[in-house]
């Protein structure tokens, strides 16, 4: 057979259908009554050698697909299909259909629609297989559940339906199966099924990825690890940071317990350690306080403000005036320390007798590590203060 | 004068000719038509005057399967139509005649 034979035949198929579709207003019997054998006589017409319509265009030859039906109907004695309107409502699926082929009979005038058609046309196999996709999807919705849908098969199984889908899907779509009367309503029905369908399918699937990403982000930020999140940061945090909270000032004991004050702290690269950073802009809370405070720094030798005297003093930062934009306390108030958390820490063993000597590099790690190598004078040898006193037997 | 006006009046007539003379499917009886002369007849015209003509009682029609392609559904003429294909055409002659007389022209057989 000709290529002109095998396109000319998938055009007459169209062309009849079209035809069917223009006979508004009549029984399916009366259509039928009418068009039956209209295939082969139109793919007679086309292939008549005798015939001038040889090789010409359906529509050139034959005229639009809705004149013909016109033409059809009137010599056949049946009314016209404005008459057939007045008498019965049309059905929704014949109104629907006389909505496209109006709607395409109008795009079909504008001078960039055909080569548009032309590429949308070609693009029909897509859509076979797409819609042998999107039942594959629905079966599985039904079958097994939404929760089993992924965008490509899982199984072996799956993609062997998947496959048989396909080849239905096209066949049907080169117009080579579901032919008959009786099978062509299955595939009418699924694609309609199919492309309403589509939407919720496609919005399915992507809310389902959409979670399963979210769940593996928090899995990954730990949020499945019993509450404990490792928080990942570019640049680590200036300041002292205690059990995950940053802390605003620290409290310095002696070897006895003693309570500290003004403290010089470095690191062990001889940069200060500081708590806050706001040249006391901020206030600070604290547990048990009624209202927020205000930090003011240490001054030294050379008048350079230092913030890493501890514990920092400061006042409520009612008790501040911004006067020319720094904080300053008012006249008649002065800088206290904040609330100690205890009033004495635990005394240590074995520390707090010979005086700190930079010099000497290792200061605590020889002689202070075994009790009685160097007798504490104080006498206190644990938390409790009491004196010693020797039992008697 | 389009000969499509002309031809609407007997296009009934020309098809009962062409299927009494031998029983003929859809595109056949086209066929025909046109290689009789009749070239402006357009195919839907035709087989919706065979549509209405069987409906009306005139043809008979009966299907021979085929093996090479599609079923064909053959139309052939009974009494009923043989009835009205002479009635039909002693009508014909004698307007022909009077359309003759009228123009002046001879009667064209």
């Amino acid at each position: 057979m000709s290529v002109l034979a095998d396109t000319a035949g998938l055009d007459v198929v169209g062309y009849a259908a079209a035809v069917r579709r223009s006979l508004v207003g009549l029984s399916q019997d009366q259509v039928d009554d009418l068009t039956d054998g209209l295939e082969a006589d139109l793919a007679d017409a086309l292939a008549d050698e005798r015939h001038v319509a040889h090789g010409r265009e359906l529509v050139e030859q034959f005229g639009a697909p809705e004149a013909y039906a016109a033409e059809l109907r009137a010599a056949a004695g049946l009314p016209a299909a404005g008459d057939a309107r007045a008498r019965r409502p049309l059905d929704p699926v014949r109104r629907s259909r006389e909505v496209g082929t109006r709607v395409l009979g109008r795009l079909r005038a504008q001078a960039w629609w055909p080569p548009a058609e032309a590429f949308l046309v070609s693009l029909r196999p897509v859509w076979w297989v797409f819609r042998a996709w999107l039942v594959l999807q629905l079966a599985t919705a039904w079958v097994l559940g939404d929760r089993r849908m992924s965008w490509l098969p899982n199984a072996f199984a799956e993609w062997v339906v998947l496959g048989g889908l396909v080849v239905l899907s096209v066949q049907w779509g080169r117009g080579v199966w579901f032919q008959s009367r009786s099978t062509r309503w299955l595939p009418v029905l699924a694609n309609v099924v199919v492309v309403l369908a589509l939407l919720p399918v496609l919005a399915t699937m992507s809310h389902r990825s959409s979670q399963v990403e979210d769940v593996y982000r928090a899995w990954a930020a730990g949020a499945f690890n019993g509450g404990v999140q490792t928080v990942y940061q570019d640049k680590p945090v200036d300041g002292v940071v205690v059990d995950g909270i940053q802390v605003s000032n620290l409290f310095v004991y002696d070897a006895q317990g003693d309570p500290l004050q003004d403290v010089q702290i470095y690191d062990d690269r001889g940069l200060p350690v500081r708590t806050t950073f706001d040249d006391g802009y901020d206030q600070f809370w604290f547990p048990g306080s009624t209202e927020p405070w205000s930090f003011v720094p240490a001054a030294d030798v050379g008048g350079q403000a230092r913030w890493n005297v501890y514990p920092l003093r400061g006042a409520p930062t009612s008790q501040f005036e911004y006067d020319g934009g720094s904080p300053a306390l008012q006249v008649g108030t002065s800088a206290g320390t904040p609330p100690w958390p205890f009033a004495k820490a635990p005394a240590l063993v074995g520390r707090g007798t010979v005086p700190a000597d930079p010099a000497e590099g290792t200061v605590s790690a020889s002689g202070d590590q075994t009790a009685g190598a160097t007798p504490t004078p104080s006498g206190t040898t644990g938390p409790t203060a009491g004196p010693t006193a020797a039992p008697t037997p | 004068m389009d000969t499509t006006q002309l031809l609407k009046g007997v296009l009934d007539l020309a098809v009962l000719a062409v299927v009494a003379d031998e029983d003929g499917y859809g595109y056949d009886v086209v066929r025909r038509l046109r290689s009789a002369g009749i070239e402006e007849v357009g195919d839907a015209s035709v087989y919706g005057t065979l549509r209405r003509l069987y409906s009306s009682g005139a043809l008979t029609s009966y299907v021979v399967p085929s093996d090479e392609g599609p079923h064909r559904k053959y139309y052939g003429i009974n009494a009923q139509g043989r009835a009205m294909l002479e009635a039909q055409r002693k009508d014909w002659q004698e307007f022909a005649g009077t359309m003759a007389r009228l123009l002046g022209t001879e009667t064209v057989r």
